[in-house]
């Protein structure tokens, strides 16, 4: 990434943190720059520490980065914990009446903003919000313009007072920093391509609109909320059904009942509520009902760290429900990513009729990331599978919903179609939906019910591409991620490149199925492998050598709740590629 | 000359149907399980109604009870849940096809016990949907314990004394937001027809609890959900008679005695007083009434409560006519207006 500019703002929960925020990525994407944001946050309401960081620059940009450039400290707080972390050519904009600065690196510019002769002894305690927002902007080298259109955009529902009185809150402060601070050596470049800019929970919800859902229904759990948030917002003018339920249990029951009556189903969840829904997993699995669960992971076990982030429950999605079932698990890679995977996840079971995990964690789903506005194609194709919604006959005729076929799949008729009247049964099951599990229970018959369920894996295999190797094919070093962690792994392997050692990628999207084989036939080329992710026992690790026997050199692990930076894994990777040792647990320097 | 006596003419409902084509399977419940008288009343009832068979949905859960829709209607969908989740399971599909007619049967662990949450639940949102409670105050499928309707004080088989007092459906159901709540017996053929009939014709959810025996766990001295048990403690509230929309009204009622209540397809309820005059539509007559019968050791039977004007669930959520499935492609995702519109706020 040639030139990024990263910005962080923190303080207190209920400072204001979010507002500033938007207003600089809306800033930066209607300039045509990417962006990558990660906010950092506890779970409170009041109080706490939060600390935003966005990241822009005219390429795509892949992480929040590992340097900061612009610290607006809203509190002492804030300004005691990152200043240190500033290095050259960074500078720090803060209410001069109301924090102090401490002692800087060198070559770290103070900019102390007079806040209350700017704002006319204003009581509205966020205007200093607006203040460091028009200073730092100033300092980027970005016109007024856009900031005044942006303030407009931020504060109409407010009213016209409001606007008028950010804009001139803004302006004062913009104009205080262009005669009293030192612009940043490189203004912010622009490009001619303007950038939407979404959450991954976004994403996934919009993913769900293009693949056709109509029945979305969730109990809210961080960090899943965002999604059921998007789909209340737009139900009504979207056309989809949105219901916020009592418990998971109700969630997945819903919506395999309305799955079950042949619409496209979707729910989000994060780990503790998805625990309760395997029965309901389970259950679809059984009655070969498709239905989409995504799991946005949390730090757990349990209540965990609700804000924090993880790859900790791989092994609850392979696992989920008693019983061997076919199932699909995806891990998106990127925001945009998410809005891809939905429409292949609901086509895929459709048309294999078994439930669907779409696996995100806090860092993808919370985190937001500027999209090409192109490349969010609502008209992707919608695959229903052998689905029968309407027939003419109303005698009966023999029909069998789970006859079997070579596929294993059977055409599946939903309940109201006349000559189609079925059983579907959580008992095992003979073709016509009768039961097997009283008086009639015979080896032969289960044996060719489990059979013909599992008959669909290798369709499912052959739908979904194997995965390939990003970057040379001969590199020093292949690192191997899964989900979300594509982006930060890319940005790694680029600052190795630069330090002289090559680093090609293998990044896993789908979790089952896994493509064993194709990946033993890349890794088996690799001079070393390590393999990075975002928990304490090496889940996917464990899973890969079950899979397929392989164990890679070395691993990269992390488990404090935040994600990795790009210098986490440069730093692990050289030490390790010096031999010394095998295992990585990086620290976080940041403590938020 | 030879004379070969024509056959009999078949004997078919208002719309050309059989009751063949309303049984289900033979019953493997116990013989005497009150839970098959249970299922011949729900075949006669949509027989002599003439309801189309492939319009309706059963949902159960799991226990015998959840068993029994193997039983009847083999020719509607059926769609045997997992246990204690049926509620939603019904609510989801009945909200993506709202043509359907929901039959919920379920027992007392399904609905008491491990279902409670659910059972609440959808009360709470007046799904329309018939929800019978076969309840019997014991788990028969493992062999005979208590569930949460079991009376306190009451005994198993084994002599143990249950300690815990029990939940009262219609009670929960009355109060939390049900629009027909009945209570009856498996043995009351006439009175369990009519509470049916009215519930096919009701408009929102219909709660019937109906006392039906364990023969085999539930049935001995010390139970009171035993048929002698209920012979001696039942109290009919009134005596039913459920008049369709399409038959003719137009008959003498004697002044005082009797009250109609119109359904929502235009069929009646007609109540014949017994001992007490008792206005069903009284919905804190009917809590008072069960709260007193629960005090003198007695089990109403009835219509305890209707309600014909509260909005349902359905009418509440601005829903297309039309199985949410049969909408024809362009309006499964939304219009492209409505997407210019999403992508404007991302920028």
């Amino acid at each position: 990434m040639e030139h990024t500019f990263a910005v962080s703002i923190g303080g207190a929960a209920g400072q204001g943190v979010a507002t500033p925020g938007n207003i600089f990525a809306r800033i930066f994407a209607r300039r045509g720059l990417h962006l990558n944001a990660y906010n950092a946050y506890q779970s409170i309401i009041r109080g706490g520490h939060t600390f935003l960081t966005i990241r822009t620059g005219p390429e795509r940009v892949n992480s929040f980065g590992d340097r900061i450039d612009l610290l607006i400290p809203l509190n002492q707080d804030t300004m005691d914990r990152h200043l240190g972390l500033l290095g050259p050519g960074a500078a720090v904009v803060y209410n001069g009446d109301t924090v102090k600065p401490g002692a800087p690196a060198d070559g770290v510019q103070l900019c102390p903003l007079p806040v209350s002769q700017l704002t006319k002894n204003s009581r509205n305690k966020v205007e200093q919000n607006t203040l460091a927002v028009g200073a730092g902007l100033s300092m980027m080298g970005i016109g007024f313009q856009p900031l005044a259109e942006v303030l407009t955009h931020q504060f109409k529902k407010k009213g016209e007072a409001v606007v008028a009185e950010n804009i001139e809150v803004a302006r004062s402060a913009y104009d205080y920093a262009s005669s009293h601070f030192q612009p940043f050596a490189r203004p912010l470049p622009m490009t001619d391509s303007r950038k939407a800019v979404l959450t991954g929970n976004m994403a996934l919800a919009m993913g769900g609109a293009a693949a056709g859902v109509k029945f979305y229904c969730a109990y809210p759990m961080s960090p899943s909320t965002g999604v059921l948030h998007w789909m209340a917002t737009h139900a009504r003018k979207a056309g989809i059904m949105v219901r916020q339920v009592e418990d998971e249990i109700g969630v997945v029951n819903m919506a395999i009942g309305a799955a079950h009556a042949g619409v496209r189903a979707m729910c989000a969840t994060s780990g503790g509520g998805f625990a309760l829904m395997t029965e309901g997993l389970g259950m679809a699995a059984m009655i070969e009902t498709p239905v989409v669960v995504i799991d946005v992971q949390r730090a757990g076990p349990s209540t965990g760290v609700p804000t924090k982030t993880e790859q900790g429950d791989l092994w609850q999605m392979l696992g989920a429900g008693h019983g061997d079932y076919p199932r699909i698990i995806v891990a998106p890679t990127s925001v945009l990513d998410c809005f891809k995977v939905i429409p292949e996840i609901h086509n895929l079971a459709d048309r294999f009729q078994c439930p669907g995990i779409v696996l995100t964690d806090l860092l993808l789903s919370e985190g937001t990331s500027s999209v090409d506005s192109a490349d969010l194609d609502f008209d992707v194709e919608i695959d229903r599978g052998d689905l029968i919604t309407s027939a003419s006959s109303n005698g009966t005729n023999g029909y069998k919903r789970y006859l079997f076929t070579e596929s294993g799949v059977s055409p599946r008729a939903i309940p109201g179609v006349p000559g189609h009247n079925h059983t579907v049964a959580t008992d095992e099951h003979m073709e016509d939906g009768v039961l097997i599990s009283d008086e009639f229970t015979n080896p032969i018959k289960r044996r060719a019910m489990m059979e013909k369920r599992q008959r669909k894996t290798a369709g499912i295999e052959a739908a979904v591409a194997p995965p390939a190797l990003i970057g040379p094919a001969d590199a020093d070093v292949t690192l191997i991620g899964w989900g979300s962690t594509a982006g930060v792994i890319e940005e790694a392997r680029e600052i190795l490149t630069e330090e002289g050692i090559t680093a090609n990628q293998l990044q896993i999207r789908w979790i089952v199925p896994l493509h064993g084989d194709a990946i033993v036939e890349i890794l088996k080329r690799s001079h070393r492998t390590i393999l990075i992710e975002n928990n304490y026992s090496g889940q996917f690790a464990r899973y890969l050598r079950s899979e397929t026997s392989f164990v890679p050199d070395g691993y990269i692990r992390k488990y404090d709740g935040e994600p990795f930076m790009p210098h986490h894994i440069v730093d692990a990777v050289r030490e390790q590629l010096a031999g010394q040792i095998t295992m990585s647990v990086p620290m976080h320097e940041i403590t938020v | 000359m030879s004379t070969t006596v024509p056959p009999p003419p078949k004997k078919v409902n208002r719309i050309g149907l059989e009751v063949l084509n309303y049984k289900g399977s033979k019953t493997t419940l116990c013989a005497g399980c009150g839970h098959n008288s249970i299922s011949e009343r729900i075949v006669e009832c949509f027989y002599e109604l003439g309801v189309e068979p492939w319009t309706i949905a059963k949902f159960s859960g799991i226990g015998c009870s959840s068993k029994s829709p193997a039983y009847f209607l083999g020719r509607s969908h059926g769609f045997n849940g997992v246990h204690g989740r049926m509620p939603a399971i019904a609510t989801g599909a009945l909200l993506a096809n709202r043509t359907l007619l929901g039959v919920g049967v379920t027992g007392d662990g399904d609905t008491a016990s491990i279902g409670i949450g659910q059972f609440i639940h959808m009360v709470r949102r007046n799904m329309p949907l018939i929800y019978v409670i076969e309840n019997n105050g014991v788990y028969g499928l493992t062999k005979g314990q208590f569930s949460a309707t079991a009376d306190l004080g009451s005994t198993l088989k084994t002599g143990t004394v249950n300690d815990l007092p029990p939940f009262d459906c219609c009670a929960l159901a009355l109060r939390w937001g049900a629009t027909f709540v009945a209570r009856s017996f498996s043995g009351d053929k006439k009175q369990l027809q009519a509470i049916i009939k009215t519930a096919i014709a009701h408009n929102g959810l219909s709660v019937i609890d109906v006392i039906s025996p364990c023969v085999t766990f539930n049935d001995h001295q010390g139970s009171t959900k035993s048929y002698s048990y209920m012979k001696e403690h039942e109290s009919m509230l009134h005596e039913l008679d459920f008049v369709p929309y399409y038959e003719d009204i137009a008959v003498e009622i004697p002044e005082g005695e009797v009250r109609e209540v119109e359904m929502h397809d235009g069929s009646h309820l007609r109540i014949r007083k017994l001992h007490r005059d008792y206005d069903p539509t009284n919905r804190l007559a009917a809590a008072t009434l069960l709260e007193e019968a629960d005090a003198r050791g007695e089990v109403l039977t009835g219509v305890l409560y209707v309600n014909t004007s509260k909005p349902t669930f359905l009418e509440q959520l601005d829903l297309v006519d039309q199985p949410i499935a049969t909408l024809p492609e362009s309006k499964t995702r939304p219009s492209r207006a409505v997407l210019d519109q999403v992508m404007e706020e991302l920028r």
